[in-house]
């Protein structure tokens, strides 16, 4: 079955009209493959769908969870994490705080990332982490932080290379055990962050599109990866404005790997490497 | 007369898109979009791998990033690269699809809802069933749908599965797959 453009309107209306979610601005072409993907899983059509959205809130909250994209690791694009640790984290090196943001954080590893980064570079005691994402499944797992560990051995080489091995010098080899900051049991195939880890951080649900900054602080760095690419142009210059504004100066915006700022904000920030700084 | 070439390959066509990149016309007046299957653990590298003997700049693309004639856009390692409205580049993230992301069919349906009859689609050699039903798309959309030759692929099934599941334009030796695309406007 193939959704059409009047179905996706159709769909984004319905939505409109029973909450506060605006779907209207994400980007067309994986929103439908999205919405066929919950239409097939459920063996439903998108008439009943909608029906059952209507008569329920809980549904429309399920599908919201359903429609997005959650896909993840440890230390995702180990370049990223060699930049934050040789020019992006190191100008902050003197702050008293250092308040971090993530943006779409889904099941919470690009926070436990930072934060073992940070630990690294003798910062995370001074650091305040706030992370936010749309959907409160993903939510839920990442306050736990506990993993799959066999289908997820990648996060271990990611580990590696971003804190044992030194790019800029591949002599230099950081013996860092990884139950400093996770216990991985084989046989009950799990990867658990250690407590201190799960007790830092502040989760909140917080939706991109329609809501403001939920936080009550400014950032240092805000991290905003494989968010942005599920929005349309015009939204995703609505949301560079939002981090542009609640950014201190010289703060950095940390965007994935193949996401850029193309439109009127990209002269309100400086490129530092791929990343970004607020002028 | 069309607007964009897309070509799926995996297993077996490193060689072959290396020879059409490297005999491409300096100034073709189309896009083409590269949908490539990579191992697992190569996650860098294959651009300039690629750019090395291309005669048209190879990039990986940026989200929403522009489509202009002349450039060749590989998906990225571990995105699915779609053609949205506006003649832009998506990226997206979500699932494999066919064991596999970059996902040939997703790249080569997507293109084909945007370009339809504008759109030249090639299939190359592959291990896997990825494409066939992309292929089959451009040619519902009323595009060309070409299919490099089974006999000369290293590996057959992904252009096997492609001539059964729809039928083709043209079935192409690497040569001819070359002196077509010097051909095309
Ligand atoms: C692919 S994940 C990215 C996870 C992590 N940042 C990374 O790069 O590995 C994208 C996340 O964005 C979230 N998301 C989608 N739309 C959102 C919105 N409007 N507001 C907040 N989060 C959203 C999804 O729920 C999903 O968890």
């Amino acid at each position: 079955m193939q959704i059409t453009d009047l179905d996706l309107q159709y769909f984004i209306s319905s939505i409109k009209s029973v909450s506060k979610y605006d779907l209207s601005n994400y980007s067309d072409k994986s929103l439908k493959r999205r919405l066929q993907k919950v239409l097939e899983d459920n063996s439903i059509n998108l008439m009943t769908l909608i029906n059952r959205m209507m008569g329920d809130r809980a549904v429309v909250e399920k599908t919201i969870r359903d429609i997005t994209v959650n896909t993840t690791e440890l230390f995702r694009d180990p370049t990223v994490w060699h930049l934050l640790r040789s020019r992006i984290l190191p100008r902050f090196k003197n702050n008293k705080t250092i308040n971090i943001w993530h943006a779409g954080c889904s099941t919470g590893q690009e926070v436990y990332s930072m934060m073992i980064l940070l630990n690294e570079m003798d910062m995370l005691e001074r650091a305040k982490i706030f992370a936010s994402d749309i959907n409160t499944d993903v939510l839920e797992t990442a306050k736990h932080g506990v993993y799959k560990y066999r289908f997820n051995l990648n996060y271990l080489d990611n580990f590696d290379k971003v804190i044992k091995q030194n790019p800029l010098n591949f002599e230099e080899y950081n013996d860092v055990p990884y139950e400093k900051y996770f216990d991985i049991d084989k046989q009950r195939d799990t990867l658990s962050m250690k407590q201190f880890m799960v007790d830092k951080p502040i989760f909140r649900k917080h939706d991109l599109v329609t809501e403001g900054n939920i936080f009550y602080s400014k950032f240092d760095i805000i991290l905003c990866r494989n968010v942005i690419i599920y929005f349309n142009y015009a939204l995703q210059n609505k949301v560079f404005e939002l981090f542009h504004s609640n950014l201190y100066p010289k703060g950095g915006l940390v965007l994935g790997m193949h996401e850029s700022i193309l439109g009127p904000w990209a002269n309100k920030f400086e490129r530092l490497g791929h990343a970004y700084v607020k002028k | 007369m069309y607007k964009a070439v897309i070509i799926g390959g995996s297993a077996g066509s490193f060689q072959v898109i290396t020879r059409i990149l490297s005999s491409m016309p300096p100034n073709f007046p189309l896009p083409v979009l590269l949908c490539l299957h990579r191992l697992k653990h190569v996650r860098s590298g294959f651009v300039e791998a690629l750019s090395i003997k291309s005669t048209l700049p190879v990039i990986e693309p940026m989200d929403k990033e522009q489509i202009k004639p002349g450039r060749a856009y590989l998906a990225p390692a571990n995105y699915h690269m779609y053609v949205e409205l506006g003649n832009k580049i998506a990226l997206s993230t979500e699932e494999v699809v066919n064991h596999s992301r970059p996902s040939i069919d997703l790249s080569f349906i997507t293109a084909a809802q945007i370009y339809r009859e504008k759109l030249i689609g090639i299939i190359l050699s592959g291990a896997n069933r990825d494409g066939a039903y992309g292929l089959k798309k451009v040619k519902d959309h009323g595009g060309i749908a070409i299919v490099q030759n089974p006999a000369e692929c290293q590996v057959k099934t992904m252009t096997e599965t492609s001539l059964k599941m729809t039928p083709v334009d043209h079935i192409f030796n690497t040569n001819d797959i070359i002196k077509y695309l010097q051909k095309v406007k």
